[in-house]
């Protein structure tokens, strides 16, 4: 493991499951990163197996280039069994598979930076507009607000945990400088997954799934004084598509063609062509089909 | 299906996927038309461009702003004005000229920038 100099950089989580190649993404990301912010200290942490597929179908060089700090962790099997949820590939492919998410809250711990932007590895870097985040005042933002970029289209269930209850924050993107109240909030994290049935029942989120949104939203909400929306937001609105989108193809190193599924006729679609604006793309499989074609763009000079 | 009712679905597509892509547009501008100096954020608007500009008319070098946070921000203002002002034409100059490209596209594959075979 090669340790990165301290300063401002990316951390990722990228754990494979059967038929998601998280770490790829991983790479993808890294170079679309390197391309728009202009930053080379990325970390991603992943597990042997997914690293060792990744030196076979990518190639050690391009892992290198694309990363210059791997942390290696052991996965808990007993989570990984547990946390099961469907995946998506439009609404015509759906799939039952493991959700290794557990880790997360190990970000600030595992961040050789002072200041960190934690990614998924499906939110892809399209503009510079994270650069923003660099030396805030703010010593940890978090997004709430959140836009579909099929306009027409609202999913009241993502506003918040239950529908009397507190605001759901979208882990996707996290801003944090190495502090005593964003080590707090991080433990605080850690709290609420490592005692996830009693935080159920108090906050009552649907469902048997683990989400990080959940557990951030209640740390959030906690390290507020029990306020809402208490942790300010991102200087950028999170951008989202659905895993019951598609993408048409990548065009270049920040514009795609999107399939989105019309709202009153599942399994339909419409183009749109999103440009420059950082995007969170729900539908992995469908980041797997252009990454060739994404890696190639990114990689240009 | 008549070839009236075929030319309508074909039209109402076309507008759903014009307006969705305009509504794209206004996204990336307001995504642009944000400004982030010493530690605090700005949405670069005409609110802040007037108030700018009259602070530079009372002649003030320096100034306390509050930012999206209603942090207060100390910044200089001369370069601070000028910095947002060129911001401002250059995104607001390519969205019209974005949008000006929209107006005129007739087809979803003009639209979306793609020849008729989606390439």
């Amino acid at each position: 493991m090669k340790k990165a100099n301290n300063g401002r950089g990316i951390i990722m989580f990228a754990h494979n499951n059967a038929e998601i190649d998280y770490f790829r993404l991983a790479v993808v990301n890294s170079f679309l990163i390197q391309r728009h912010l202009g930053i080379k200290n990325i970390t991603v942490v992943t597990d042997s197996a997914s690293l060792d597929y990744a030196e076979k179908s990518l190639g050690k060089a391009t892992i290198d280039s694309a990363i210059n700090n791997i942390i290696v962790v052991e996965k808990d099997k007993k989570f990984k069994e547990q946390n099961i949820r469907t995946f998506k590939d439009t609404s015509h492919t759906a799939k039952t598979l493991s959700f290794y998410n557990v880790n997360r809250c190990d970000a600030y711990d595992l961040s050789p930076y002072e200041e960190t932007i934690l990614l998924d590895v499906d939110y892809l870097i399209l503009s510079n507009t994270l650069n923003q985040c660099w030396g805030h005042n703010e010593e940890l933002m978090m997004n709430w607000r959140y836009q579909d970029i099929m306009y027409e289209r609202k999913d009241p269930t993502l506003n918040r945990l239950n529908d009397f209850g507190i605001t759901m924050y979208w882990a996707t993107v996290v801003y944090f400088r190495k502090t005593p109240y964003a080590e707090s909030f991080f433990n605080c994290v850690k709290h609420v997954k490592n005692n996830k049935q009693y935080y159920q029942d108090m906050y009552k989120w649907k469902g048997h799934l683990y989400r990080n949104d959940y557990s951030f939203s209640i740390a959030a909400h906690i390290m507020s004084g029990f306020q809402d929306r208490g942790i300010p937001q991102l200087p950028t609105t999170l951008y989202k598509t659905f895993d019951t989108d598609d993408v048409h193809s990548a065009i270049d190193d920040s514009t795609m063609i999107m399939y989105l599924e019309k709202p009153r006729s599942p399994g339909d679609f419409m183009l749109t062509k999103w440009s420059g604006v950082d995007l969170h793309v729900m539908n992995k499989w469908a980041i797997n089909r252009i990454s060739e074609d994404m890696l190639s763009h990114a990689k240009r000079t | 299906m008549s070839t009236r009712l075929t030319q309508a679905l074909e039209f109402a597509n076309y507008r759903v996927t014009l307006n969705n892509q305009q509504a794209v547009l206004r996204a990336k501008t307001q995504s642009l038309l944000s400004y982030s100096i010493n530690g605090g954020t700005f949405t670069i608007d005409r609110t802040l461009l007037n108030f700018c500009k009259l602070l530079l008319e009372e002649q003030q070098t320096e100034a306390v702003l509050l930012d999206i946070y209603n942090n207060p921000i100390k910044i200089e203002v001369k370069s601070f004005y000028d910095e947002v002002l060129s911001r401002y034409f250059e995104v607001t100059n390519d969205y019209y000229a974005e949008y000006e490209k929209l107006r005129k596209s007739r087809k979803v594959h003009k639209v979306l920038d793609l020849n008729e075979e989606g390439k």
